[in-house]
């Protein structure tokens, strides 16, 4: 060492004053503290790492509904029949809630209720959550707002809305306020529509704004929307059709239902009265009842054609063969069947025209109960047609080997047995396909079709000239003539059941239907249609229901755009020029 | 502590940093990400609903009510349409024109 080299320590000037304890003591002091924070990591990390984990969830994991939006329904041009957009549904929490009175009137009356009403929903303090009202109107959300009641929220929350509105109401039906279907093809393809929802887990930040996402997200599955084969152009004219019947003959009811006879598509089917499906209120009562498809009743004359048919099929008349229906009336078994006036020897053609009771009857007691049976189920009468539909009627059909007598003569024009206007329609696809009961779908699908053959080509032809004899001159459903197109069909009127019996001349109540092709060579379209009730002097289905009938063939053949085929007095005041181009 | 230790040391400093630093930034792109998917879920709400109201002003009931009571017109029969027939191969396809 050095002599320059000092001894600091041994100075007796720098010698400190503070005993030397303390510095030790801060010391420990510190490691204590080190110590501390050493024991404390080790419990968070080690001993107490679940709870310290559970807490950190529960403070920003936070799990996402993915909502799964349901698909569209479109027309057969895509036009939009249903669809789902976010409307705002009020909720409170009753536990936080600011109840002044004077903003309470006023939220009452923003939610078309009453104060007590609105007072008793929050009664119960327990809750956290009640709903208020869901599903309202923007402009009543935003007043709702404007309120400033603490504890009052809005969420946004899917609606179904139909920009067609009652004119296509029974085929596409609606959903309930939780967007399951309640009713029409919402109900039969409600899984299709309605689409898987998804989850994410994530961590939120303190703002609320997501920064991370946890695990798989499991993406939501959109519904798919749905193509119907309806027209809404010819399912609107349709129905304002049907509504002006309904309306100007004083009916209950009305119902019209139009397919495409060469690939089994249902282009209109409407009913009046209908409902607005939007507005909750309208959902209950007979209005939402889809009759085409439920209502069923005794087709009538609709049926002897199928008697007729089925005769001029296995060869045992010809549509020129002679019956001979005079006086009027026969007496089978100890009952007697009328015709509506005496009519003498009719050809099998005239009796179809004139719709021949007692000429029928003569014609179809040539033939084995199990043969009219046959034809009967193979055209689907006493079965549900082939349609995704809910609720469907099958009508009622005897087996064969129950029949007497009697019931084989009445079952050959039409009554014994029941069918929907729906059935009677698909019937007729017999004699507009070329002897072919065809399927049906209410989806579009373009291609033809083929079915079953019941009766041969020949023989469908052959009905589809009687039926033309039937809606011309001389038949008995004059009215369904038409303008510009050929036309063939079969008007129906029958008693109502009221009570057990038919009632009598006082109360007699009646259903007047007309169900028919065109054009008449090569049908495009069946057109059926349905009064119930009428009671404004007329009532015969071929003064009620023809009218009906004629107007839909028209504007439906025009809209699919089907040039006349036969001729009309043009009534063209100026003549189309030749454009330059 | 040697050298290479130290220079070790530094390294994982860094990449701690780093690391905190890239965290930062896939959180501010995540809740970009979100922003800009619930965005898009927004506008395609918006021209669903949009396509609806638009259906809303075009279906045959209002379009024919306008017609009668604004444009006056009347319901289109056989009668008072010129039926043109398209030359050559297009001879089915017959075409309604109104007069």
């Amino acid at each position: 060492m050095s002599s320059r080299s000092v001894q600091y320590t041994s100075s007796p000037l720098l010698a400190s004053k503070t005993p030397i304890w303390r510095s030790q003591f801060i010391v420990a002091c510190i490691a204590l503290g080190f110590l501390g924070l050493v024991a404390r990591a080790a419990y968070v990390q080690l001993i107490g790492n679940a709870f310290f984990k559970r807490q950190g969830t529960v403070r920003h994991v936070r799990t996402l509904d993915l909502p799964a939006n349901r698909g569209r329904i479109l027309d057969r041009n895509g036009h939009i029949l249903a669809s789902s957009v976010p409307v705002p549904s009020i909720w409170a929490n009753p536990e936080s809630i600011d109840r002044d009175p004077e903003k309470f009137k006023a939220l009452a009356k923003l939610l078309e209720m009453t104060q007590a009403e609105l007072e008793k929903k929050l009664s119960d303090e327990d809750k956290n959550f009640v709903w208020l009202k869901r599903q309202v109107d923007e402009p009543v959300a935003k007043n709702i707002e404007a309120l400033k009641i603490k504890g009052i929220y809005a969420r946004k929350e899917y609606k179904r809305i139909y920009p067609e509105g009652e004119a296509v109401a029974h085929v596409v039906g609606f959903t309930n306020v939780e967007n399951i279907g309640q009713e029409g093809i919402e109900r039969e393809f409600n899984k299709d529509l309605g689409g898987k929802p998804g989850s994410r887990r994530v961590i939120k930040d303190k703002f609320g704004q997501v920064v991370e996402d946890i695990g798989e997200i499991i993406l939501p599955e959109d519904g798919r929307d749905l193509q119907l084969s309806i027209d809404s152009k010819a399912q609107y004219f349709a129905y304002e059709k049907i509504k002006e019947a309904v309306l100007s003959n004083r009916a209950k009811a009305g119902s019209v239902v139009v397919l495409h006879a060469q690939t089994g598509e249902v282009l209109a089917m409407t009913n009046y009265p209908s409902y607005v499906p939007d507005k909750r209120g309208n959902l209950v009562g007979e209005q939402i009842r889809n009759r085409v498809l439920t209502d069923t009743f005794e087709p009538g004359s609709v049926m002897k054609p199928f008697t007729i048919g089925l005769a001029l099929n296995s060869g045992r008349v010809t549509p020129n063969s002679v019956i001979q229906t005079a006086p009027g009336s026969m007496v089978l078994t100890g009952t007697t069947i009328h015709d509506s006036h005496p009519h003498g020897a009719l050809t099998v053609e005239q009796v179809i025209q004139v719709s021949s009771n007692v000429g029928t009857t003569k014609i179809a007691m040539q033939m084995q109960p199990q043969e009219m049976w046959k034809t009967f189920s193979q055209a689907g009468f006493g079965q549900k047609p082939p349609i995704a539909f809910p609720y469907l009627g099958s009508g009622r059909l005897k087996p064969h080997n129950t029949w007497r007598p009697i019931e084989q003569a009445t079952m050959s024009y039409g009554y014994g047995l029941s069918a929907s206007l729906f059935q009677m329609a698909r019937s007729y696809t017999v004699f507009a396909h070329d002897g072919q009961i065809i399927p049906v779908t209410l989806l579009k699908s373009e291609d033809t079709v083929s079915g079953e053959q019941v009766f041969t080509a020949n023989t469908a032809s052959q009905v589809r000239k009687m039926l033309q004899m039937a809606a011309g001159p001389g038949g008995t459903g004059m009215k369904a003539q038409t303008m510009g197109y050929s036309v063939g069909g079969k008007s129906g009127t029958a008693y109502k059941q009221v009570g057990k019996t038919y009632g009598n001349d006082k109360n007699r109540k009646y259903r007047g239907w007309f169900v028919g092709m065109a054009p008449i060579d090569k049908p495009l379209i069946i057109v059926a249609v349905m009064l119930d009730e009428p009671s404004n002097g007329r009532y015969f289905g071929g003064d009620v229901a023809a009218p009906v009938f004629s107007e839909v063939v028209q504007q439906t053949l025009r809209m699919m755009r089907v040039q006349p085929d036969i001729a009309v007095k043009p009534m063209v005041v100026t003549q189309l020029e030749k454009e330059s181009l | 502590m040697s050298r290479v230790s130290i220079i070790l040391l530094a390294a994982v400093l860094l990449s701690a940093l780093y690391l905190v630093r890239t965290q930062y930034e896939s959180r501010a792109l995540t809740t970009e990400l979100d922003h800009a998917t619930s965005e898009a879920r927004r506008l395609e709400i918006e021209n669903d609903r949009l396509d609806v109201e638009r259906r809303a002003q075009a279906t045959p009931k209002r379009v024919e009510k306008l017609a009668r009571e604004q444009l006056h017109m009347r319901t289109i029969t056989p009668a008072i349409t010129h039926y043109a027939t398209l030359p050559a191969q297009g001879a089915n396809t017959a075409e309604a024109v109104r007069p």
